[in-house]
């Protein structure tokens, strides 16, 4: 493929798009438990907040914030005329996920950890 | 520096060979030499069979666009000395995401076919003015971006929603499309904008860069196509604007 | 033309939502159970709030999904059988995550 920081950009996009896709399902379906009344959904609820799932929340918020990031990205680049700092607001926006994530992940982690 | 620079070609013959290969060859070097200069030298006299479009060597045909380490240049105004500084061999392939004829020439029906369908040329409103339409320069500087391509394919071969699929229009014939509807002197504005406002145009772009980048006129066609995209949303009112400022040339016929 | 604007609204508006979702429901983190959503849910104002952020994500999800399949020139053929499937699992979903929403009742 060409090489270009904005196939990267459009790459991970995707992948992150898809994989929040698939999340969302999964996501409706385990909370979809409450119909089921509040036994069956605590149930399902303890089942997801082992520490594997804590750190694939860890994984999901990567995902969300770069996703977010990059189509913030866009939306300025559709709004204003700044094509000529493309490469700039590219690693900005990876930038600014990266930060996110690892704000987002401590709070996780510690919240793991001291139980 | 050394006085001679190794090319890496990807080379292709339908007839003899089953899938595409790279090439090794040296050729003398210059301050001065392009990479054209260093493929006419493999052709001239170490392999006559090698096969690649070129015609002018400076830079405004468009007929030597080539995939120039990964990215798409022009091949005349590439020096050789940048690419194979510090030794290195500097790879040669043709414009990638296209059928290869042979070697480095590629099948550029899809890239024309595209351009075709967006009707490229000016279409004069029927009642033309007497004497000469009148734009002004402020209107006239707003092409002149678009008006510099020379449909080399650089662009449109970089274009990763390209790759995907050759129904989207590409950003060669978006950015000819936007030449046309900001002129004042066409008068197809609704239709053109229809057409790229369309399943296959404007709004199949993801803002990749890719075309800006591999440019060699340093045009911007993802501007093009953003500013498009918020003309399409307009396009009754904007041609019925034009009608009227169409209207006013008319009018200014001698009587 | 429309789903471009589509996605783009519902980006908009998921940039909003997903931001209030994250700050009350998962900050600071807590044990998640059936007892605790339930205080929150007390208010209505939180079931409209999530009624309409479910409405968004599911817009921007499915209409994300068609744009990604149909930049496949072999895809497209099937655009709109694409299109009217998006559309079928978008309204089953959001009544099955509205009825999930207004499921947080406290037992009779």
């Amino acid at each position: 493929m060409y090489r270009s920081n904005g196939f990267i950009s459009f790459l991970l996009r995707r992948v992150t798009g898809i994989a929040l896709v698939l999340y969302l399902f999964t996501h409706m379906w385990v909370i979809g438990s409450a119909l089921q009344g509040s036994q069956v959904f605590d149930a399902r609820l303890a089942a997801v907040q082992t520490p594997f799932f804590k750190f694939a929340e860890v994984a999901l918020l990567a995902a969300l914030f770069y996703h977010a990031f990059d189509g913030l990205r866009l939306l300025l680049v559709n709004w204003f005329k700044i094509t000529d700092y493309r490469r700039s607001l590219f690693y900005a926006a990876f930038g600014l996920a990266a930060i996110m994530t690892l704000a987002g992940a401590v709070p996780i982690l510690v919240f793991l950890v001291q139980g | 520096m050394s006085d001679t620079a190794n090319l890496r070609i990807q080379r292709f013959n339908p007839e003899v060979d089953r899938r595409p290969h790279l090439e090794t060859y040296r050729v003398p070097l210059t301050p001065d030499t392009t990479i054209l200069d260093g493929l006419h030298a493999v052709k001239a006299e170490q392999d006559g069979s090698l096969t690649f479009r070129r015609s002018c060597r400076h830079a405004i045909c468009g007929s030597c666009a080539m995939n120039v380490d990964g990215h798409n240049v022009l091949v005349c105004k590439t020096r050789l000395a940048d690419k194979v500084a510090g030794g290195k061999t500097v790879t040669i392939r043709p414009l990638p995401y296209l059928p290869i004829i042979k070697d480095l020439v590629v099948d550029r029906t899809a890239f024309w076919d595209q351009y075709l369908r967006v009707k490229p040329w000016l279409i004069p409103p029927d009642d033309v003015p007497e004497k000469e339409f009148r734009v002004t320069p402020e209107e006239v500087a707003a092409l002149q971006n678009a008006e510099t391509c020379i449909m080399c394919g650089a662009c449109y071969s970089a274009c990763q929603v390209v790759a995907m699929g050759k129904r989207y229009i590409g950003p060669h014939a978006l950015l000819k499309a936007f030449l046309r509807v900001l002129d004042p002197r066409d008068a197809a504005v609704e239709d053109r904008l229809r057409e790229v406002g369309g399943d296959d145009g404007v709004y199949r772009c993801h803002t990749i860069f890719n075309c800006i980048d591999a440019c060699p006129k340093g045009l911007n066609p993802t501007q093009a196509i953003e500013t498009l995209r918020g003309l399409a949303a307009k396009r009754k009112a904007l041609e019925a604007a034009r009608r009227t400022r169409q209207a006013a040339w008319s009018g200014a016929r001698a009587p | 033309m429309r789903l471009f604007q589509l996605q783009r609204v519902s980006a908009i508006a998921l940039l909003v939502f997903l931001t209030i979702h994250m700050m009350v429901l998962h900050y600071p983190p807590f044990h998640i159970d059936f007892a605790r959503i339930l205080e929150r849910m007390a208010d209505p104002m939180w079931k409209a709030i999530d009624i309409a952020f479910l409405f968004f994500v599911l817009v921007h999800a499915l209409s994300g999904t068609y744009a990604v399949l149909t930049d496949f020139d072999c895809v497209s053929r099937a655009r709109k059988v694409l299109a009217g499937g998006a559309t079928v699992i978008g309204v089953a979903a959001f009544f099955y995550g509205a009825a999930t929403i207004l499921a947080f009742q406290p037992p009779v």
